[in-house]
């Protein structure tokens, strides 16, 4: 994919959650009793949905939920990630294996039923939500930095480093990090990618963000039954969803 | 062999121990199965009735003892709020997701293990990379999207398959049939998407190392090659990967389930949920646990046979 | 047709993704007769394995060749339709590349290797004559794994596997530079054996012109993608003419030729090991009972092969690896097999080593000055100094690995090293990984420097003749266990046990008679 396209995209999809709430767009939750599901309009230029709102200014301030949350949990996840792996690896010993499996636990446990559990049980607290996604995502990013710590700690660089004084986590910060960044940063973008995804499957399924509020899941979930009356009322949140995800996973993958 | 059954052994007290944090956490969570029941329609009075009833207001360690006895006697209790069994409800449930899951897998697996030997070996074919955007695609998009565009495109264009499950729960294997194509292709989808991508990026690994290389200049044909160098030496990270898909396939499939209103285990779970109803949610984690732990050590033993090195270390 | 090999005029260009152009062969001519041994001699980046692998009709992703021909047996390999060309491989020309890795595949056994090559149905008979050829005996190497047989064993089953449907070229590329230096003599030997009795043309690349001296009648000498002399062996070894090979042939360390001159044995220790086991996971034993001093201003060279715990030995001095038994002291009876964190910084200093990995040795992100001063926290000037004292200029204060040459890169670490004020150093096989013109400059460098400084140094290394020209003392190490030890001279002169006296008689046959 040309790398243009994907800044182009990546460009559009920021403007659009920054400023959305600035732009001369309907408001999201104007109810048009007389215009539902309707198709190109000069008042509507994507068409209505089921209650008559603006398919258009919906589908551009659909996306500001998922990554408020997205954000906020991927910082978390990464932070308790990247300090799980890189100390386990540095620790060694029973520590590290005792860590090692508990990564490997989480990555693979059905923790989207208790994700599940705790959108349902405590609401849909946003800040629990994050909290909630960012441990169950924490544990990728772990693996990843503790497989690139421990290469990294075999190299010689890092054994002349200990000869002449290195030690613990000053040996991580100059040696290590420098070195496997690029790697991780790239594991911390998937997983970015993943929770937005998550996210998006909660509020599918009612679980995530509530109406009225404009969200992509929520929207292909109430435009679902209406598929074929007007399509388009699914088929803008599943490009917005899809172009934002695709983009970032393909800025990620050149590097 | 000891090797192995230290492993087993270890197994059963993850379950175990996982097990019981299980039965503490949801009993910790807000409700249980008399509020399920009752809802905003109980009064103090009558909360209080059915716990008594129920013998909810034991103390804990005694109801998980109780439990904990029951389950091993093979009964799984019983839903306050639906009035049955959980066995009665569970285990068909079990069956159907269990059927959509081999149908997934059948489908997914071996057709992703070929897809990415080949598309690793010759990435510049033109079929090769169709099938490699189409894998990219299928990863990125949510489960739900992709179920969506499979019921727009085979129930409502081309009307082969019904959109939605009609029948009971407890239908006989042939009665379900028809419905279970449908989940089955979206869920072997997101499952291709994963094997295939790990598949392939092991075969342009391995395609590197001198052993390829040398079989290649001794004059051993390319067939032979591709099916005896190559592809045994990238199926490990394969096999990890399937493993964990395999046990997604049986856990993780609820909003597919949603989507087409299939009556499997994910299905349960979603309604369970938002029904507060714990008798349920707890033997469904349980099973979870139980298919993630097993799946694991049959991932964990492939791989070792596999592997010439790693079978003599267990001798 | 009496011609086996020939290039006319070859010239490849490497050419990258921004278009940059690097000539990697130029104007090559080369013929090799039927029958004929040819060896190609060159250090890293001379081209020869390139010239190698475009003799096999391979031209990697990148190379391009702009002008000349190529024909081997016959065919232009790289012109024709791909079918004929893997018809060739194995039954016209076969090519037995460097690995550093593993060439064999480790999850099929050596029967099925063979079976992949001559094809399902070939008998067990055909498979055992041609491993016996090669010099391994017996039906018990047809169900092992690669893994289960040693580095000379998997190199002969290679050398089976080449010639098992009789090619009448067979390409070598270094094939004995993983190998000890015993076995790689027998391995020499047995494809000495082959060529004479089936017929095969033979070009042997190696950086190594004592492999080739052994093996080839007649001898190229490549230097940057130019063949700079030819001829028969013994002439150009005898009287070479270009200058790169009188370089190249000083530079190769013999016997009794001395870069250092021997000092007389001190008293005083700056470190007492007695009695040193280290027993890895299982129960190999990678020391065992070792007792060593290394006195103060001495230099100890530490000869063995791979798996005789030289490496080991000098982890455990540094305090990167634990002993299992034993003591280890050093000169002010400070306990070393305390672990590293818990050494106070001065005795850390004592004691410091230079790899043998140039390329790991330092930070890929780091300039020179950084990796030399964040742990020791030298100023500028001292660190100035110490690039002096190995010959390195101002300029590579601001250098990078990556703009580096090896030799630049193990100077650097050298003078890492001595930024800490070491009272020993520990030289662990410095110089393997360098071209031998690079070995020879670096090793006078440490020479110089260690008169200079008037520290002690232990040096390992597998190359008897470098050691025993640079060492006071000399401690012959294997499986783990000191077989011989003393002055240099005693040693080299009069060797007392037999693995001592097989080195010294390799050594001492190599190139230079």
């Amino acid at each position: 994919m040309n790398k243009r396209i994907v800044y182009c995209v990546l460009g559009f999809h920021a403007v659009v959650a920054l400023l959305a709430p600035l732009l001369p767009l309907a408001p999201t939750d104007e109810q048009d009793p007389g215009a539902m599901l309707q198709g190109f309009s000069a008042a509507h230029w994507l068409g209505t949905d089921a209650l008559g709102r603006d398919v258009l200014s919906r589908a551009l301030h659909g996306g500001r939920p998922s990554l408020v949350i997205a954000l906020l949990a991927t910082a978390l996840a990464a932070i308790i990630g990247v300090a799980l792996g890189s100390l386990a690896a540095l620790a060694g010993g029973w520590i590290d294996e005792a860590l090692a499996r508990l990564i490997d636990f989480l990555l693979a446990a059905p923790t989207l039923i208790l994700l599940l559990l705790i959108a349902s049980f405590f609401g849909h607290d946003p800040f629990i939500l994050s909290v909630t996604l960012g441990l169950m995502y924490a544990a990728p990013i772990a693996r990843v930095a503790r497989g690139s710590t421990q290469v990294l700690l075999a190299r010689d660089f890092v054994r002349v480093a200990r000869l002449q004084g290195g030690r613990g986590v000053n040996l991580l910060f100059g040696e290590v990090l420098p070195n496997v960044w690029r790697v991780v940063l790239t594991e911390i973008t998937m997983q970015f990618t993943w929770i937005i995804l998550a996210f998006s499957s909660l509020s599918f399924l009612g679980l995530g963000a509530s109406p009225p509020t404009p969200e992509w899941g929520l929207m292909i979930a109430e435009a679902r039954s209406y598929m074929t009356i007007n399509p388009l009322s699914v088929i803008t949140p599943i490009v917005m969803l899809a172009s934002l995800v695709l983009a970032v996973q393909a800025l990620v993958d050149r590097e | 062999m000891k090797n192995l059954a230290r492993r087993v052994l270890f197994t059963l007290g993850a379950f175990v121990s996982l097990g019981v944090l299980s039965f503490l956490g949801i009993d910790a969570l807000p409700g249980d199965g008399c509020t399920a029941l009752l809802g905003r329609f109980g009064t103090d009075a009558k909360i209080a009735e059915c716990r008594e009833e129920h013998r909810l207001n034991d103390p804990v360690v005694v109801r998980l003892g109780n439990w904990a006895n029951d389950v091993v006697h093979g009964d799984l209790g019983y839903s306050i709020k639906r009035d049955e069994q959980v066995a009665q409800i569970v285990l068909p449930r079990i069956r159907n997701t269990a059927m959509l899951a081999v149908v997934a897998a059948l489908m997914a697996f071996p057709s992703a293990i070929v897809a990415g030997l080949l598309i690793g070996r010759y990435p510049h074919s033109r079929t090769g990379r169709a099938i490699n955007t189409l894998g990219v695609l299928a990863m990125t998009l949510p489960e739900f999207v992709i179920a969506t565009i499979l019921w727009l495109v085979f129930s409502i264009w081309i009307p082969i398959f019904p959109g939605v499950t009609v029948v009971p729960s407890n239908a006989t294997v042939l009665e379900l049939l028809p419905h279970i194509w449908m989940p089955a292709l979206t869920l072997a989808a997101v499952v291709f998407a994963h094997s295939m991508r790990t598949m392939k990026a092991g075969v342009t690994t391995i395609q590197t190392m001198p052993f390829v290389e040398s079989a290649r200049l001794r004059g051993t044909k390319e067939r032979v090659t591709l099916l005896r160098h190559i592809l045994p030496a990238a199926l490990p990270p394969v096999v990890n990967t399937i493993a964990v898909d395999a046990a997604w396939l049986l856990t993780g499939t609820f909003v597919t389930e949603a989507v087409f209103n299939y009556r499997g285990l994910g299905r349960l779970a979603i309604d369970a949920i938002s029904d507060r109803d714990t008798a349920i949610i707890l033997p469904i984690i349980l099973f979870g646990l139980g298919v993630y732990l097993t799946m694991s050590l049959i991932a964990d033993m492939v791989v070792r046979l596999l592997d010439p090195r790693l079978k003599q270390q267990r001798s | 047709m009496n011609t086996s090999l020939q290039f006319e005029q070859v010239c490849v260009e490497a050419r990258d993704r921004n278009q940059v152009v690097t000539p990697i062969l130029q104007s090559v001519d080369l013929k090799v007769e039927m029958g004929e041994r040819l060896g190609i001699v060159g250090g890293s980046g001379s081209g020869k394995s390139t010239l190698l692998r475009i003799a096999a009709g391979v031209l990697s992703p990148g190379l391009h060749l702009t002008s000349g021909n190529v024909s081997t047996a016959g065919v232009n390999m790289l012109e024709v339709d791909p079918k004929v060309r893997q018809e060739m491989y194995g039954s016209s020309v076969a090519l037995v590349a460097q690995s550093l890795g593993e060439a064999l595949t480790s999850h099929l056994t050596i029967r099925s290797h063979f079976r992949d090559t001559l094809g399902r149905d070939v008998a067990d008979e055909t498979i055992l004559s041609s491993l016996d050829d090669a010099g391994l005996d017996g039906a018990k190497y047809l169900h092992r794994y690669p893994h289960q047989i040693s580095g000379g064993e998997r190199q002969r089953v290679l050398l089976a596997l080449a010639l098992v449907r009789s090619p009448s070229l067979l390409l070598l590329d270094e094939p004995t530079s993983a190998l000890d230096v015993g076995i790689a003599a027998d391995v020499l030997a047995t494809i000495t054996r082959l060529q004479e009795s089936r017929g095969f043309a033979l070009v042997c690349v190696s950086h190594d012109f004592g492999v080739v001296g052994r093996v080839c009648d007649r001898v190229a000498v490549m230097s940057r993608g130019q063949i700079v002399e030819q001829g028969l062996t013994e002439h150009v070894l005898a009287t070479p003419s270009a200058p790169y090979t009188q370089s190249l042939l000083a530079s190769i360390p013999r016997l009794h030729v001395r870069i250092r001159e021997p000092q007389p044995s001190v008293q005083q220790p700056v470190v007492v090991v007695r009695d040193l086991t280290v027993i890895r996971s299982g129960s190999t034993r990678a020391l065992d009972s070792i007792n060593l001093e290394v006195g103060k201003g001495e230099v100890v060279g530490v000869i063995g092969e791979s798996g005789s715990g030289k490496s080991t030995l000098l982890s455990v001095m540094c305090g990167l690896v634990s002993s299992t038994s034993g003591a280890i002291h050093d000169g002010n009876g400070f306990d070393l097999s305390t672990p590293l964190r818990d050494r106070p910084l001065a005795v850390l200093s004592e004691i410091q080593m230079v790899f043998q990995n140039p390329d790991d040795s330092l930070n890929p992100v780091r300039t020179v000055e950084q990796s030399m001063s964040r742990y020791t926290h030298a100023s500028r000037d001292e660190v100035l100094a110490a690039l002096d004292a190995v010959e390195l200029s101002e300029q590579f204060l601001l250098r990078r690995p990556s703009e580096m040459s090896g030799g630049e890169k193990q100077r650097v670490a050298v003078a890492r090293a001595l930024l800490a004020q070491p009272q020993l150093l520990l030289l662990d096989e410095v110089t393997s990984a360098l071209d031998v013109t690079v070995q020879a400059s670096v090793v006078k460098m440490l020479a110089s420097v260690q008169a200079a400084t008037g520290m002690s140094m232990v040096i390992v290394s597998h190359d008897i003749a470098l050691i025993a020209s640079f060492a006071d003392r000399l401690i012959v190490l294997r499986n783990g266990q000191v077989v011989e030890q003393g002055f240099v001279d005693a040693v080299i002169d009069s060797p007392t046990d037999l693995y001592t006296q097989h080195l010294v008689k390799l050594a001492a046959t190599t190139v230079h008679k």
